[in-house]
């Protein structure tokens, strides 16, 4: 069944990349020379709203190297991402896992870890706001409750502890969606493999270890791709919950780049920072399809 | 290599079939009509962009009170108005302003304030000319709306900075209302040592910062040298000059110091500050006058509200309240309909007619018109204006940018990231100099 | 046996545990949005009124017939647009097996890395080279254009499990190239379609960066724009209770179709990723 590449098929004809037209002009017009246009933006003053602009030449990359801009946001991004896919894809595995097993309201814990992802971003934003607020937050009242000091509690104020709190936020509404694709891919797991394991002898964790894991092989592949773009793309939390603050702590590639167009007016010097993260992006993209390529033979 | 030529051209075939669709739905869309209500197709729409939060209870003023009695007088127009918040705002115009396509009419603030700032839009050349308008003439304030001898858009009254304190606190304390920098110290120790948190802050909206620093310059900065921010420009004065900001940024930095505002203030958001004060839960909050509502608003207990101005001042000395015209209304100069938009702004602000006094009459707005009811509150605070006796907000005539520096370095100076004076003062001075271009 | 049932026990016990972490806020949303509007006395206080000012607040200052009206078409206009032209360009992209197929496919996938705020000034700019009119359909162009790379995606993936024979069969009773798309193909893909509707659906109903950007008329906003303008900035602090209930109102619509259609649901949003 398997075709070897170029070769000439009659009934795979080249005229079904006619197919293609319709998605590749939208695209190609409203996504790809878009994004062109703003790397011509990288080298000009342009503001946003005054057409007359010069050319600067590398004038913007130099300042945004100088500023250190570029390191911070990458490194809040790069910490963001790599948190945000470690705990979603182990917390929802192990609720799937749960989950998988013959348990009672299984319907019910399912449909609860799911209703996160149901919510706009802005709406969740605004919640966790109230979750996280000192004195009498939701977290601060609890722990003023079991006798802890409450007042003490203010995640969103703390320079090294602001980015973790938008990370948790952002893990809440993943863990669901990451939940839900491991359910579906332990259920593609017959049982007689398992069983096969178990009368080998093969302990629970064994069994999870050198039977389930690399079945489910492709399933954590999307699993982590998907999380690692929405690590990369940061933005909603940071927007709603800390504005990047306290000082620049929580600015994320995305934020810095919306606040230096819009907040700043500078267009052409978020432009070039826009040029950096699409380079970054594109080098982790790189990376990560390499690997899945390894997996799948077959593209 | 035909191919993709042929791919290329069947692309601009399918793409002018889809604009074209969109725009006769767009044809669809006005004949067929939404049910709030263009059903008559001789109606001209009027849209109105303007930056806020719709009013929950009672009448809100934009999209309610004006729509009504501006379509009222002029039964042939539907006037259109979009509220959203300033974030929102900023980024809906200025993408609006990239298609070609903004509404008919917006809403801008003075001078260099904020993405919407009426010297960057006249500049660009998006603003209608509204000089010849009696509004232009009358209404006090249009001066900080005027680019190149040009008015842009009109005042919607005054706005101000200043301390909003719980006067039961002051009273069972015995504290008068202070009136020099040392008598404030003095006060909040009294609060202080009573177990009373003085001030409440929601630096994490960190915005704020600029209620209290900007009333601090009014007083330190501004007496002394009028053309201090004008003189920037040159570079005859800098951030960074002794007495200056430098002093602005220790006094309002001591507040934090010695814990008159409240600990941890930078994860407490503006509304929650509001909040923990009509509360009870803090004797003052820095806020403008345009949250006055808010602060009104009932809480968990009962108090009188009072409001003076934060004073930077020696003892001995005046103080100076900072206040300044607020936003207003402008016309997109490629409208269709500029003319009508320039005889709703006339309407609007003609001292006799109906929607003038509806607007007078509305709490959320300071008028400084005579004889225009003012909120008992704020009396002082008008006084002062009139008397001369204030000075702007200082970002208003600062580059858009600057003075989220100063708030992101402040930030990190008051959550011990050993962020020095020096080094915030330095860094506006490098974002002025990055940000300004003439 | 005894065993078993103390490690059910536990597990029941983490799960219960992690539903309350889950749930507890979205509990205190909805008794805050049952509250009157100016009743702002601690949160945690649940349930401690129940009336429904804030509803009818919101409810009205949303103009939420309309808006919702607004919201429904636009996002069922797009995702039967997106399933129909991704799932034919992953046709191609997974059937003809050499390098220019590749490149399409990861040029793509390139498009799911790009947030649109980054390039939103351009969009707008090519909007305006365009002529294109602005009316409440206008953001289907960027919800349908934004959504292409993972759908394509997914479809392509997907369609790997679907049997060339079959199609090979079909050439050779003499089917043209259109019918056996429409008529043999693209039905068996319903699974990567479900699960296209789901994911797209979800994003572009609670979107309201483009509606809000690319409408200018308040009657033809979205829900989530409408639902924007309760939330507070620097000069008008939010009105807590009443932006809850207008989250509600917003997230509603989804929540009921999710609860009716759980099943598919979870097997729609999961079989189009697993074979993928």
């Amino acid at each position: 069944m398997k075709k070897k590449r170029n070769e000439k098929s009659l009934v795979m004809t080249n005229r079904m990349y006619l197919f293609l037209i319709p998605a590749l002009t939208l695209f190609v017009v409203f996504w790809v020379i878009p994004l062109l246009m703003l790397f011509r933006y990288s080298v000009t003053n342009f503001n946003g709203i005054n057409q007359n602009y010069d050319f600067v030449g590398l004038k913007n990359f130099v300042t945004l190297w100088k500023e250190n801009i570029i390191g911070v946001s990458i490194k809040n991004t790069v910490t963001y991402t790599v948190i945000l896919v470690f705990m979603s894809n182990v917390i929802g595995l192990a609720l799937a896992m749960a989950l998988n097993a013959k348990i009672r309201m299984k319907g019910f814990y399912r449909t609860a870890a799911y209703l996160p992802t149901l919510f706009s971003a802005i709406v969740i934003g605004f919640i966790w706001t109230y979750v996280y607020m000192p004195n009498n937050g939701l977290i601060a009242t609890l722990m003023n409750q079991v006798g802890m000091d409450g007042s003490k509690f203010n995640i969103l104020a703390g320079f090294k502890s602001a980015l973790y709190g938008i990370t948790v936020v952002d893990i809440w509404k993943n863990i669901g969606t990451a939940m839900i694709i491991y359910l579906a891919g332990l259920q593609t797991i017959d049982d007689s493999m398992l069983e096969a394991g178990q009368i080998d002898g093969c302990t629970g964790f064994q069994l999870m270890r050198y039977v389930k894991l690399p079945l489910i092989s492709a399933t954590i592949t999307i699993n982590v791709i998907l999380s690692v773009i929405a690590g990369l793309k940061a933005f909603d939390y940071v927007f709603i919950m800390t504005n990047g603050g306290p000082g620049k702590s929580t600015n994320t590639l995305m934020y810095t780049i919306y606040k230096i167009a819009f907040t700043d007016q500078m267009l052409g010097k978020s432009a070039a920072l826009s040029v950096i993260a699409f380079i970054v992006i594109i080098a982790i993209t790189i990376v990560m399809l390499f690997f899945m390529n390894k997996r799948e033979v077959e593209l | 290599m035909k191919k993709f030529l042929s791919l290329f051209l069947s692309s601009v075939l399918v793409m002018s079939i889809l604009s074209g669709c969109s725009t006769s739905s767009g044809n669809n869309s006005s004949g067929d009509g939404s049910s709030s209500g263009d059903n008559s197709g001789d109606k001209t729409v009027i849209t109105f962009m303007t930056s806020g939060t719709q009013a929950t209870e009672g009448e809100d003023f934009e999209t309610q009170t004006l729509k009504k009695m501006v379509e009222a007088k002029f039964p042939n127009v539907t006037l259109e108005v979009t509220k959203l918040p300033d974030d929102q705002y900023y980024t809906s115009l200025k993408t609006k302003l990239a298609t070609g396509e903004a509404p008919d009419m917006i809403w801008v603030q003075p001078r260099n304030a904020g993405a919407n700032a009426v010297y960057s839009l006249a500049k660009a050349g998006y603003l209608a000319d509204l000089s010849d308008l009696n509004a232009a003439k009358n209404v006090p304030g249009t001066g900080d709306f005027t680019y190149e001898g040009k008015v842009y858009a009109i005042p919607c009254g005054v706005q101000f900075l200043g301390a909003y304190y719980n006067k039961d606190m002051f009273e069972a304390n015995g504290i008068e209302v202070p009136t020099d920098w040392d008598s404030f110290l003095a006060a909040c120790e009294t609060l202080k040592n009573a177990g009373i948190q003085p001030i409440v802050m929601g630096d994490k909206d960190s915005y704020v910062m600029q209620f209290g620093l900007y009333q601090l310059a009014a007083n330190a900065i501004y007496p002394k040298n009028p053309e201090f921010d004008n003189l920037l420009t040159d570079g005859t004065t800098k951030f960074t000059d002794k007495d200056t900001w430098d002093k602005v940024l220790s006094m309002y930095s001591e507040l934090y110091e010695k814990g008159y505002i409240e600990e941890g203030s930078l994860g407490i958001g503006a509304s929650q500050a509001i909040q923990q004060f009509i509360d009870g839960q803090a004797a003052m909050t820095f806020d403008g006058t345009f949250n006055a509502s808010a602060v009104k608003a009932s809480g968990a207990v009962d108090f009188e509200r009072g409001y003076f101005p934060l004073p930077g001042n020696a003892a001995g000395e005046t103080t100076y309240v900072a206040g300044a015209p607020g936003a207003g209304p402008a016309v997109y100069a490629d409208s269709k309909n500029a003319e009508l938009c320039k005889q709703i702004i006339e309407y609007w602000f003609d001292a006799e007619s109906d929607l003038c006094k509806a607007f007078q009459n509305n709490p959320r707005f300071i008028t400084s018109y005579d004889g225009a009811p003012v909120d008992p509150l704020f009396s002082s605070f008008i006084d002062a204006y009139n008397n001369y006796n204030s000075f702007y907000w200082c970002n208003q005539a600062w580059p858009a940018g600057t003075e989220n520096e100063m708030q992101a370095l402040f930030g990190e100076h008051i959550g011990g990231q050993g962020t020095t004076i020096e080094q915030i003062t330095q860094g506006m001075q490098n974002k002025f100099e990055e940000l300004y271009t003439e | 046996m005894q065993k078993k049932n103390v490690t059910n026990l536990i597990i029941h016990i983490l799960l219960c545990l992690y539903t309350i972490v889950t749930l507890a806020p979205l509990v205190i949303v909805l008794s805050s949005s049952f509250r009157s509007i100016d009743n702002m006395t601690s949160h945690i206080n649940l349930f401690s009124e129940f009336k429904l000012d804030s509803y009818i607040s919101a409810f009205t200052r949303m103009n939420f017939p309309v808006v919702f009206m607004n919201s429904a078409l636009t996002t069922f206009g797009s995702v039967i647009i997106v399933v129909l032209i991704a799932s034919m360009a992953a046709y191609p992209i997974a059937r003809i097996k050499n390098k220019k197929s590749r490149f399409l496919y990861y040029f793509f996938i390139a498009g799911l890395v790009i947030p649109s705020q980054m390039v939103i000034i351009p969009i707008a700019q090519m909007f305006n080279n365009l002529g294109i009119a602005y009316n409440r359909f206008t953001p289907m162009i960027m919800f349908i254009t934004c959504s292409l790379p993972f759908s394509t995606f997914l479809f392509t993936g997907f369609m790997g499990s679907v049997p060339i024979s079959i199609e090979e069969a079909a050439y050779i009773d003499g089917s043209s190239l259109f019918r056996r798309y429409f008529g043999i193909v693209f039905p068996l893909l319903k699974p990567a379609t479900v699960s296209v509707i789901i994911t797209q659906g979800i994003w572009i109903w609670n979107d309201y960066f483009f509606p809000m950007v690319f409408v200018s008329r308040s009657s033809q906003f979205s829900l989530p724009v409408a639902m924007i303008q309760f939330l507070g900035d620097r000069e008008n602090p939010a009105q807590w209770n009443v932006l809850f209930a207008s989250c509600i109102l917003c997230a509603l619509p989804l929540v009921v179709l999710f609860l009716v259609f759980q099943k598919q649901f979870v097997n729609g949003v999961a079989a189009g990723a697993v074979k993928g």
